[in-house]
């Protein structure tokens, strides 16, 4: 892969709790190109925030990389220790996090909050260089300027994950994580917000990882979309064939379930049962349990992340359904 | 900001005279006129009796009466001490308020502020022998027997070290010959600690305005430059000895308030932080790349202090009872001590005049802190 | 299709109250086990339950080994011994006061006021607090408005000063303590907590169902609302009984009660006959006060504990 951002290899995460170890990341390996948008779906619990926050190593205190490496332009960030990786947080990979309301503190003003990011990690910047630049994300995102020394509490649920988004934009970053950025707001709001992320995201060919349980949006941001089941990586393609031609049978029922405006109606097709207990998975292939495809192989040898056609990768032991 | 302010003080005038009526009717309502309670001292000669009756209205209708009793407090006349007649209970009260505000507001501050920091520290560490031995210790400090607690104090101090007096405002020896009196002297050591207070603070006000570089060198002005103020000014007057005679019996007392005082705000700092410390701005700020001390201090303790300070209100009440305990076991003479006093012998003018007045306090007490807390939150101030 | 067909599992009849039987069971089982992960609420649970031994220990003793002439806390004397106080010895464990009374029969006599005391004071301030938060909450308006005038004026004096006060106009005894103790708390801050407890609950959808379905004011107030105020008043519980047992103690202490027997009158005692600072007669002074400090501690660290049951947000993972 030239001229990556991020390059993510073989990442294992565990939490441990009073019950046990709970496997939330296994052996998830991508990468992101510059200047590319990758999306991340899967339903809840599937280990898409974890891998967010593991990728900035924020992880609290009962949770591990067990294994794997991050690449970020050409440092691995797992062995760093806390105080190293501090130098690379938001300076060069930041997020916007789920629920983005409660992400300001309710204290300080919007400006005061990102000019504290901006002092720590662009502090050769001038005063007034720092004052400009606020000024500029903030017409970046949508919003006046005028209002950026009042307090999160004074702005609409729109204007402040607008705000978020302008924060994590504040030192330049080359990659950026959205968490569900938008799932709190009323559609039309999360319409133009995503518009705006993606020109947003255009314009400075930053490179952005969405993360989200919506197929719809992530259709309209990414340019690559990864689906991720009980912590496994199954499938990752561009987003025109990840759509069209779903190989893995977990992304073929996900895309199934989306009934089109368009065309004849068809009958909804829908994946019974739930997503495994991470406390206690299933032997090899987490899905075999729903998977109508699922033969001997599949209950007993975990199938590999490997490329199945050009830029298409899949883990699965008949994709495409092959018997 | 004003017109909380304003609503506020409303308020707090309408509870304080809501408060005083029912204080009145309380004794007005005891078996036995009013007037015997407040004139019919068998101390007082019969033709001062009489006129103090009518002075304090007791022969008229209750409302009246009410209405002259409000009057007659707004106007600093109290009424007469039966026990140390004639002494007039305004006389006693301005005497001795000093010495409990001293004692109340040096303990309510330094408890509040080592509480804090310690509460705060202790909480970022979670488990371990810390965390135990901290619970205990804050326990213990807040729910030790009062009275043993400063009898420790004394014993340790004063009887087995000898560091300290055991008690009392002054040693009577060392203030045979002083040239002026104890409560002037007092009285100056007041006004020279606030003037230093004011200085520092306002320094370190400054501070967090001017350039980096100039900061230290600027709090370390706006602390050494009032001490060394005041230190000379009490060289020079001469009367340095008698403010260090009072400043000994000053330590214990206030010793013995803050510690217990202490264990209460620590607790609470620490259950507040650790519920701060879920919120999702601390995620926010970590990712940031900021280090954990600005994390622990600038984000969560400062959003961890609303409920403390809120909790400071109703410690309020406490450290109050605490003070007036701590006043009798070292016989310090301020108002909580003549409240007792005046309760044990049934000196009721005095037991009113202290009573209403810890009232007061406490009613200002809590103004202050709701205003503080104004300032705090932002939330509060701009909805 | 990918779909398949559902098993259809039979339901065993099972009452009603045996349903609300298990789920008390499970909730009080959970909850225990919330309780004992935190050791500190173990302890203060410990130091309850031995001093209510304690107190059941006295009549006991009283009947069986000891004799109540030289025994009783308030009345007996020992005679054989010379000179009183004396000290802890092989007849009386803890040796013996200024008037020649055990010291040990009168700390074991004094717990169960305590534990009255303290109850008596949690009922009357629970019963109060939950009216008052509850009913605030719910019809808001001008009724909130009086009753947290009314809150404030009470929270505005501290307890000791109003005793204190109290007692120069009237006896206080025991019964008279708890009742003020009781009022006055719960006219205060605990009403407070339980009102800000009420007005979440209030806005919680099974409260509209239940108004949809026709049920009145006091019922809802009663049956709904109460229910879900139940643990947080619980909790104050705890700490109104730490506050009433320090209360009593220290006015005891100060001789402003009529009580005939307690841990604070004990000190008392000890300071009307000189011998309060008195190293030698450490037996007349500590056993006391660290009941009183034991006793208070135990049940604010019960508090705490229950606190942490209560309120999900301040456990451990």
């Amino acid at each position: 892969m030239m001229d990556n951002v991020l390059d993510v290899k073989n990442l294992t995460m565990h939490y441990m709790t009073r019950k046990g170890p709970v496997f939330a990341v296994e052996d998830v390996s991508f990468s992101v190109g510059r200047g590319e948008s990758v999306g991340l779906v899967g339903e809840s619990g599937c280990g898409k925030t974890s891998i967010a926050i593991s990728l900035l190593k924020l992880l609290p205190e009962n949770a591990d990389i067990k294994r794997g490496e991050i690449w970020l332009n050409s440092t691995d960030l797992v062995p760093l220790s806390e105080s190293e990786v501090r130098k690379f947080r938001w300076r060069h990979i930041s997020m916007v996090f789920q629920a983005a309301m409660n992400a300001l503190n309710p204290v300080y003003t919007i400006e005061e909050q990102i000019l504290e990011a901006m002092e720590q990690h662009m502090g050769y910047m001038s005063e007034r260089e720092m004052d400009d630049k606020v000024d500029g994300l903030f017409d970046l995102v949508g919003l006046d300027p005028g209002f950026k020394d009042q307090y999160p509490h004074q702005y609409s649920g729109g204007m402040r994950q607008r705000a978020v988004i302008a924060m994590a934009l504040s030192c330049d970053p080359d990659i950026i994580i959205a968490d569900e950025p938008t799932t709190a707001l009323d559609v039309i709001v999360q319409d133009q917000l995503l518009k705006r992320i993606r020109k947003i995201q255009e314009q400075l060919d930053m490179a952005m990882i969405y993360i989200s349980h919506d197929v719809a949006v992530i259709a309209e941001v990414s340019d690559r979309v990864g689906v991720m089941y009980a912590g496994h990586m199954v499938e990752m393609a561009p987003t025109e064939t990840i759509f069209h031609y779903p190989t893995h049978p977990y992304t073929i029922g996900l895309m199934s379930a989306f009934p089109s405006i368009v065309g004849e109606k068809t009958e909804l097709v829908t994946l019974p049962g739930e997503p495994p207990d991470l406390l206690n998975p299933p032997p090899g292939c987490r899905f075999h349990p729903r998977c109508p495809y699922a033969t001997g192989i599949c209950k007993e040898k975990l199938p590999e992340f490997k490329e199945y056609e050009d830029r298409h990768y899949v883990a699965c032991w008949h994709p495409g359904g092959e018997k | 900001m004003w017109k909380f302010l304003g609503k506020r003080l409303l308020q707090m005038l309408v509870t304080l005279l809501l408060f005083q009526a029912v204080t009145y009717f309380l004794i007005d309502a005891q078996p036995g006129d009013i007037a015997d309670l407040l004139a019919m001292d068998p101390n007082i000669p019969p033709n001062e009796r009489a006129r103090l009756r009518a002075e304090l209205g007791l022969d008229r209708p209750p409302v009246e009466r009410f209405l002259t009793y409000i009057g007659n407090f707004y106007t600093g006349n109290l009424g007469v001490s039966f026990e140390e007649y004639p002494t007039k209970v305004i006389d006693i009260i301005k005497e001795r308020l000093p010495r409990t505000l001293v004692l109340f507001v040096t303990a309510s501050i330094v408890s509040f502020w080592t509480g804090f920091i310690t509460g705060k520290v202790l909480a970022w560490r979670r488990g371990g022998f810390i965390e135990y031995a901290s619970t205990i210790t804050g326990v213990t400090l807040y729910t030790v027997f009062t009275p043993w607690f400063a009898l420790m104090m004394i014993w340790l101090f004063a009887v087995k070290l000898d560091w300290l007096p055991a008690g009392k405002f002054l040693d009577p020896v060392e203030w045979l010959d002083a040239p002026i009196t104890a409560n002037l002297v007092f009285a100056r050591m007041i006004w020279t600690a606030l003037a230093g207070l004011v200085v520092m603070f306002a320094g370190f006000l400054l501070s967090n305005r001017v350039e980096r570089r100039y900061r230290t060198g600027l709090r370390l002005a706006s602390v050494l430059l009032p001490v060394g103020g005041v230190l000379l000014y009490w060289w020079d007057s001469g009367l340095a000895l008698y403010g260090w005679d009072i400043l000994s019996h000053l330590i214990l007392p206030v010793l013995t308030v803050t510690a217990i005082a202490y264990g209460g705000m620590m607790l609470l700092t620490r259950t507040s932080m650790l519920e701060t410390l879920r919120e999702d701005y601390i995620m926010t700020a970590r990712a940031k790349g900021l280090s954990e001390k600005v994390v622990r201090d600038k984000h969560a303790a400062r959003n961890a202090l609303l409920p403390v300070w809120t909790g400071l209100v109703f410690s309020i009440g406490g450290s109050i009872s605490g003070g007036i305990i701590t006043e009798t076991m070292f016989s310090w003479p301020g108002i909580g001590l003549a409240l007792l006093q005046a309760a044990q012998v049934a000196d009721i003018p005095v037991a009113m005049g202290a009573f209403t007045l810890l009232g007061v306090m406490t009613l200002v007490s809590h103004l202050v802190a709701d205003v503080g807390y104004a300032f705090l939150d932002p939330r509060i101030r701009y909805t | 299709m990918m779909t398949t067909d559902a098993k259809v599992t039979r339901v065993e009849y099972v009452p009603l109250w045996r349903v609300r039987l298990n789920l008390l069971l499970k909730s009080v089982r959970t909850n225990w086990a919330l309780f004992a992960e935190n050791p500190v609420g173990l302890v203060g649970l410990g130091v309850i339950i031995f001093f209510g031994l304690f107190a059941l220990a006295h009549p006991i003793l009283m009947n069986t080994v000891w004799e109540p002439r030289i025994y009783h806390p308030t009345m007996g004397y020992d005679m054989e011994i010379m000179a009183h106080p004396s000290g802890p010895s092989a007849r009386h464990l803890l040796g013996t006061d200024p008037l020649g009374r055990d010291v040990l029969s009168q700390l074991m006599y004094s717990t169960r006021y305590e534990f009255v005391l303290g109850l008596l004071s949690a009922i009357v301030t629970v019963l109060i607090a939950t009216t008052i938060g509850a009913v605030s909450a719910y019809y808001g308006g001008i009724v909130d408005t009086l009753l947290m005038r009314l809150v404030d004026l009470v929270i505005m004096v501290p307890f000791i000063p109003i005793l204190i006060v109290m007692s120069s106009l009237m006896e206080v005894g025991m019964l008279e303590l708890a009742l003020i103790i009781g009022v006055l708390s719960g006219f205060g801050g605990t009403s407070i907590v339980v009102k800000s407890q009420a007005l979440t609950v209030k806005v919680k959808p099974f409260i509209e169902a239940a108004r949809i379905a026709g049920g009145g004011d006091a019922h809802i107030i009663l049956k709904h609302l109460v229910p879900n105020l139940t643990p947080i008043a619980l909790l104050y519980m705890m700490f109104v009984v730490t506050g009433a047992i320090f209360s009593e103690a220290v006015l005891s202490f100060f001789g402003l009660t009529t009580i005939e027997m307690s841990w604070g009158l004990m000190i008392n005692v000890t300071q009307t006959q000189g011998y309060l600072m008195n190293f030698r007669t450490w037996y007349l002074l500590i056993p006391a006060s660290l009941a009183i400090t034991l006793l208070c501690a135990a049940f604010y660290l019960v508090g705490r504990a229950l606190d942490e049951v209560v309120n999900p947000r301040l456990r451990r993972r």
